[in-house]
């Protein structure tokens, strides 16, 4: 009967030494992306900082901004032209609705104010 | 991990990423039980019941203008609104809606004059309690600060304050929006509500490599490694990305009196005539600030902490950023804990 063999063969020696090296090196490199990921952040937190960056990000809002308020005011006028309900118009109309239902919130405050001074009231009485 | 076991996991993993990110919209968030209790224009008032109630004081949940209250709600078995509801108390939310251009005249005043005085009278009807604790994060934290500091009602007996911007000199949105060559009226002038989108890329802007590259590095990797993340990413994702407009008038007023003139701390900020000040906030309060905190920085919140005339001041300083304070994984464990004792003690009769 052949001994039984205590120590891995030779083949399962080289497999274990290319699994601990491959497992290895991917910490290795695995640290490395956190090295140099954490050290882009830190670079990036400090240029968002700057003041020249705040002054181009103004810049590019209000370009933004302004873009999009030219556009929009050709558009609606164009709209106009056609004789159609534009953007324009349905937030005319949903303005007008918001202040109707202001309107509506206020009167029921005062129905609720009206209605607990009379219960209390009526509770002085009895 | 072995490299050859990386590489054989890769296009799987790749897929499961893909599928992730674009299944993320679907995800379930704000799915507590609630009832419907007062609306006005966008802003809607909820009331979630206990089932457990111990504590008279009800609790009003105010968020920020910029994002959905939902953080309050992110999801089963991680939900703030669920875990106060377990411990006794009665919960309320002011939801603000999303706004659109016709409500480009709504600011401050509005806000707090109205809208949260009217979700707070609403909440002691519904309730039928005679005070309550107002509960606010970020945004919303300045929201109850200046309602309490006006004191349009006397009916507010504690005020708890997340991460909460009040004086702004040196915060990197000052440096922002805080310069007089920021042009904020053509801003506001152009946009009726400005778009939410902005503002969410302006933050994540703050800290771009975290939000456009870290964030999904470390997705991948946890999905490389077998790690199940889709609840815990995909609702926080979806609450992320969910950011309403801001009304115009509000965007003006925000941007110009708490970043450029730094009104609050001044005592130079007036709604509808009367001066909004902080020496006149006498509610029990509880103020927490997170040491990571890059939105509402620390040294940014503390100075309240000298100028109220409450008797009854509490800091909770505690490690965690903006939003992970509260809505991280171990929030359950470490933070909600705390409020709600600081709550218990302080909603009896």
């Amino acid at each position: 009967m052949a001994a039984k063999r205590e120590s891995p063969s030779p083949v399962e020696q080289v497999a274990q030494l290319w699994g601990r090296a491959s497992e290895g090196a991917a910490h290795a490199a695995e640290r490395l992306i956190e090295q140099a990921e954490s050290d882009a952040a830190r670079a990036s937190e400090r240029l968002v900082a700057s003041g020249g960056f705040s002054a181009l990000l103004g810049q590019m809002a209000e370009n933004a901004a302004a873009l999009a308020k030219l556009s929009g005011d050709a558009m609606d006028l164009a709209w106009r032209n056609l004789r159609l309900a534009g953007r324009r118009d349905v937030v005319r109309l949903a303005r007008q609705l918001a202040r109707t239902e202001d309107k509506l919130e206020r009167v029921l405050q005062e129905l609720e104010a009206l209605r607990e001074e009379l219960a209390k009231r009526e509770r002085g009485r009895r | 991990m072995s490299a050859l076991r990386t590489l054989s996991r890769l296009p799987r993993a790749t897929i499961e990423f893909a599928n992730l990110i674009l299944t993320t919209p679907d995800a379930t968030i704000g799915a507590t039980p609630r009832d419907t209790i007062w609306t006005h224009r966008e802003t809607t008032l909820y009331r979630y019941r206990s089932a457990v109630r111990e504590h008279p004081v009800p609790v009003l949940l105010v968020f920020a203008l910029i994002n959905r209250p939902e953080i309050f709600d992110l999801r089963p078995g991680h939900s703030f609104v669920e875990f106060l509801l377990e411990q006794g108390f009665d919960v309320y939310l002011v939801d603000w809606g999303v706004p659109d251009d016709e409500h480009a005249d709504m600011g401050l005043a509005e806000y707090v004059c109205d809208e949260l005085h009217w979700a707070v009278r609403e909440t002691l009807r519904s309730s039928g309690a005679h005070e309550l604790t107002l509960l606010g994060w970020c945004i919303g934290g300045t929201l109850c600060a200046i309602y309490c500091a006006l004191g349009l009602s006397q009916a507010v007996r504690n005020a708890i304050l997340l991460t909460t911007p009040i004086d702004t000199r040196g915060s990197l949105y000052a440096r922002w929006v805080g310069r007089d060559e920021f042009d904020v009226d053509l801003i506001a002038d152009s946009w009726p509500s400005i778009p939410g989108a902005g503002i969410d890329w302006a933050n994540k802007l703050m800290k771009p490599v975290t939000n456009y590259f870290t964030t999904y590095r470390r997705l991948f990797a946890g999905v490389l490694e077998g790690r199940d993340q889709r609840a815990g990413y995909q609702a926080m994702a979806r609450w992320v990305a969910d950011n309403p407009p801001f009304p115009a008038r509000a965007y003006r007023e925000w941007i110009t009196w708490m970043y450029r003139d730094n009104r609050l701390v001044a005592g130079t900020m007036r709604l509808r005539g009367r001066r909004v000040n902080l020496g006149c906030i006498e509610q029990n309060l509880l103020v927490v600030t997170a040491g990571s905190d890059h939105i509402a920085p620390r040294e940014g919140t503390v100075p309240l902490l000298g100028l109220v005339a409450s008797e009854d001041v509490t800091h909770l300083a505690r490690p965690g950023g903006h939003i992970g304070l509260m809505a991280g994984s171990r929030a359950r464990q470490e933070i909600w804990p705390e409020l709600a004792a600081w709550l218990a003690a302080r909603s009896g009769r």
